[in-house]
């Protein structure tokens, strides 16, 4: 399976007259909300998704679908990968649904974090085809197969990373983010969060050793593919 | 010399924040501090990056990512309306002091098997307990062959998803016994990878790869001893070019014989 063809979807252009449909097997229609119920509000959707309730899951893709995309999009560009990644995050979310509990964030935050895992995941299975491929090259050429490459340090790295970063608990772990993923500063964190700047810098300090730990311990098991 | 920098201080470089004057000049010219920011500056390196970042604008994903995803999950409510490119950035994780980390999701098995497992199953739903019209329904055939062909079923095929495929589908028994699938397909053809056509069990469990078609009229002959009312779904799927037998799980049209 080379994966770069393991698609979502084929667009299929729009072709054929409408018709109407007599067989009861189409499970996947677009079924448009009944009635003008009052939107529910973020952390009702939350709830609710984790309860497993469908709707939810539509309602979580109507509000965030977009940011999720985009950041698949900025690392994949539009077209099919971005998309994969896109549907990936939210069928994995639904079906690992029980791992996200409402009161430790917001589901967008969540399916954030979820989608971070398939972009790393995504950037390292194409590092590895590449790899495949170099070396089924080389093979063809009949010259000696170059070194086992090990995956490319960054993309390696990142896998290493976001599992650690799951491992830490709050407040470290909402603070490293906001200086990751907003680019904050640690006087900017201190005032989002109303913790004290000491306890900003310390938490900081703490993680990035922590984070650097596991690389240099683990930097190797990287290679696991 | 002024004292090495704190190691507060040092994360904080790291982070690419500037340091008070007499901190950065320190850093430049201490070899043991350098070091230590440069160490430290591999986790930033590796995780902000643009991809990840939680501020970036949003953008709407096509129509057919939607389709896909309840066919994945067989979940059938849809969004009330398609996502506007101006959802806002979602916020980030609070920061509650004692607040226990979500754990990590499940690791889902590879998307491709599971897509089809479920995407089965959701069908299943449906079309369990729909039966099978028993026996063969004896028919003329409507192509006014001299030949004294025997319908023994047919099926209407619907779309599936975002797709506007649909056709028709008959299985005739011909004078010598041997029955064929008829298939008038009306789709565009695949922008990648080619259409397969497939009998699968009402449990959705067992299935028997028929043929490659194209759209318009096929006739594709069925193994003798292959029992149609064990295998009454018709199902028309993509499949990729990545010698992968199995059903990619995207279908695009289906329908029961009956």
């Amino acid at each position: 399976m080379t994966g770069l063809l393991d698609r979502p979807t084929m667009a299929v252009p729009p072709s054929s007259r409408p018709r109407s449909t007599t067989v009861a097997v189409v499970g996947n229609d677009v079924i448009p909300l009944p009635g003008p119920a009052p939107e529910p509000d973020d952390a009702e959707i939350g709830r609710r998704f984790a309860t497993g309730d469908e709707q939810a899951l539509a309602l979580a893709y109507q509000r965030w679908s977009g940011q999720v995309h985009g950041m698949a999009v900025r690392a994949f560009g539009p077209g099919p990968d971005a998309e994969d990644v896109t549907q990936q995050v939210f069928v994995s979310a639904w079906t690992g649904r029980a791992g996200y509990r409402p009161e430790a964030g917001p589901l967008p935050a969540w399916l954030v974090g979820v989608c971070r895992h398939k972009i790393a995941d995504t950037w390292a299975k194409r590092d590895r085809q590449r790899r495949l491929a170099e070396a089924a090259a080389a093979d063809a050429e009949t010259r000696p197969a170059p070194a086992a490459r090990p995956l490319d340090a960054a993309v390696a790295d990142r896998l290493l990373l976001l599992d650690e970063l799951d491992r830490i608990d709050q407040p470290q772990r909402g603070i490293i983010e906001l200086a990751f993923f907003e680019d904050l500063t640690h006087t900017q964190i201190a005032s989002r969060t109303g913790l004290p700047l000491g306890t900003v810098k310390s938490h900081i300090r703490r993680t990035l050793e922590r984070l650097r730990s596991r690389l240099e311990v683990d930097g190797a098991a990287a290679l696991h593919a | 010399m002024q004292q090495h920098c704190t190691p507060e201080d040092l994360a904080l470089a790291a982070l690419g924040e500037p340091l008070p004057a007499g901190d950065a000049a320190h850093l430049a010219d201490c070899r043991a501090c350098t070091d230590e920011v440069a160490s430290l500056r591999r986790s930033v390196d590796a995780l902000a990056v643009p991809a990840f970042a939680a501020t970036g604008s949003a953008v709407a994903p096509p129509p057919h990512v939607w389709a896909a995803i309840a066919a994945a999950t067989g979940v059938e409510s849809g969004p009330a309306a398609p996502p506007t490119p101006a959802v806002p950035a979602a916020p980030a994780a609070p920061v509650r002091p004692a607040a226990e980390a979500p754990a990590p999701p499940a690791e889902v098995v590879p998307l491709r098997r599971m897509r089809s497992r479920l995407l089965l199953a959701a069908a299943a739903s449906l079309v369990v307990g729909a039966g099978i019209g028993a026996g063969a329904v004896a028919l003329r055939d409507d192509d006014g062959d001299d030949e004294a062909v025997v319908a023994l079923a047919g099926a209407q095929l619907d779309p599936l998803g975002e797709n506007s495929a649909s056709g028709e589908a008959e299985v005739v028994e011909r004078p010598d016994g041997s029955r064929v699938l008829r298939l008038e397909l009306d789709a565009d053809s695949p922008q990648e990878g080619y259409l397969e056509v497939w009998l699968i069990d009402t449990a959705v469990e067992g299935m028997v790869s028929v043929g490659v078609v194209g759209a318009g009229t096929e006739e594709l002959e069925l193994p003798p001893d292959l029992d149609i009312g064990e295998f009454p779904i018709v199902d028309v799927s993509v499949e990729p070019l990545d010698g992968d037998p199995t059903h990619s799980g995207v279908s695009i049209a289906r329908g029961q014989l009956a």
